[in-house]
């Protein structure tokens, strides 16, 4: 081996060396990264579980949000329906009351014929009706008042016979509820008998009722109740303190 | 904030009826008993809104509407027709009239208010220019 032989072998060792050395450095710094990115990524899969867990826990809340929102919109809808019931309960109460009152606000007798007309027409919704009073003989009815109608056919009707004679005789009310009910050539939507302690005194005929008006409502048998016992009551009173009156009992 | 209405009708039982519904609600009630008396009791009370019955003595609810509309002091008055047979051509001289809404007898109270509610947004919403 010539000296140029071993310098060239020890040259390619100590080259193969320095090569080695860095390639140990290379290797010990891959390693090192490698260590920083397995961390990065355990820590990036705790964020991970964390933001996964956390979603989970407020998709849950947003559902049960949501399902509250839904619960408090339907409450809320009762209370709106009930409120309206509510009012309407109030408006049918109020149309009781005044009625009661008008009718017992006067003793005169045309002022309380007046009411009853005011009555039907606007609490009730007619504008055809007819006010009748037993004959002494309560073998007739006598018409008293009317309103809308061509009375002259109807002044007498005998107890006992047609529709609002039948009613007189037997004192139960005649109820038509809605329009479709009537029978063909029909017109009598109801007929009141007027009782006072028990006994009948009149009928209160209600003819047809407004265009707008096609069924009764439970509020109007409350009136028609109230029409039997307090209309009839109201009159024998205004007849009692006219008497009263020719008597001088009363001013 | 109270409201003023003024209530126009010929009978006392409805206009007993309309206190009772209008009175749990936040408004001054001014009362009139027919057409020519509801003109000048808008002039004189500047109500916010008027009810008022179509049929009445002396002059009817349709005139009275067209009297105050005429008037430059009342005419943003809004008016609420009650009329007891909801005919077209009754309606139709209403709106022509100057007449905001209208309601049928027998009243509806809920209805009432709701519309009565609305006339006077819709008052607020667009005041007047006098």
């Amino acid at each position: 081996m010539t000296d140029r032989h071993r310098r060239y072998i020890d040259q390619i060792t100590r080259e193969s060396s320095e090569y080695l050395q860095q390639l140990l450095a290379e290797n010990d710094r891959l390693r090192s990264i490698i260590g920083e990115l397995e961390t990065e990524k355990t820590r990036a899969e705790a964020s991970l579980r964390e933001a996964l867990s956390e979603m989970r826990v407020r998709e849950s809340s947003e559902d049960s949000l949501r399902r509250r929102l839904e619960q408090t919109e339907l409450e809320s809808r009762a209370f709106a329906d009930r409120y309206l019931q509510i009012e309407q309960q109030n408006a049918n109460l109020a149309n009781l009351y005044v009625a009661s009152y008008q009718l017992h606000v006067t003793f005169d007798r045309q002022a309380v014929l007046g009411v009853i007309k005011e009555i039907v027409i606007n609490l009730i919704g007619s504008e055809e009706l007819a006010i009748y009073e037993l004959s002494p003989d309560r073998r007739e009815l006598l018409m008293i008042d009317s309103f809308g109608l061509d009375a002259a056919t109807m002044i007498r009707l005998p107890v006992g016979l047609g529709l609002i004679g039948d009613v007189a005789r037997s004192g139960e009310m005649f109820v038509v509820p809605s329009r479709q009910d009537m029978a063909a050539g029909e017109k009598v939507t109801a007929a009141i008998p007027l009782k006072v302690d028990g006994h009948i005194v009149g009928v209160l005929a209600i003819f047809r009722l407004l265009p707008q008006k096609d069924s009764l409502q439970p509020l109007d048998f409350e009136l028609f109740d109230l029409l039997a016992a307090h209309a009839a009551t109201a009159l024998f009173c205004t007849a009692a303190f006219e008497q009263a009156k020719l008597r001088g009992d009363a001013a | 904030m109270r409201k003023k209405i003024l209530i126009v009708d010929d009978s006392n039982t409805v206009l007993l009826m309309e206190k009772m519904i209008l009175g749990k609600h936040p408004f001054d009630i001014v009362v009139a008993h027919n057409g020519a008396e509801a003109v000048v009791k808008a002039a004189q009370e500047l109500p916010d809104a008027i009810l008022m019955d179509v049929m009445m003595p002396q002059m009817n609810g349709l005139d009275a509407c067209l009297e105050i509309k005429r008037a430059a002091s009342t005419a943003h008055i809004p008016i609420i027709l009650v009329t007891t047979r909801g005919e077209s051509a009754n309606i139709e001289q209403g709106y022509t009239n100057g007449c905001a809404d209208y309601v049928t007898k027998p009243i509806n109270a809920p209805e009432l208010i709701a519309k009565l509610q609305n006339v006077l947004a819709a008052a607020v919403a667009e005041p007047s220019v006098s």
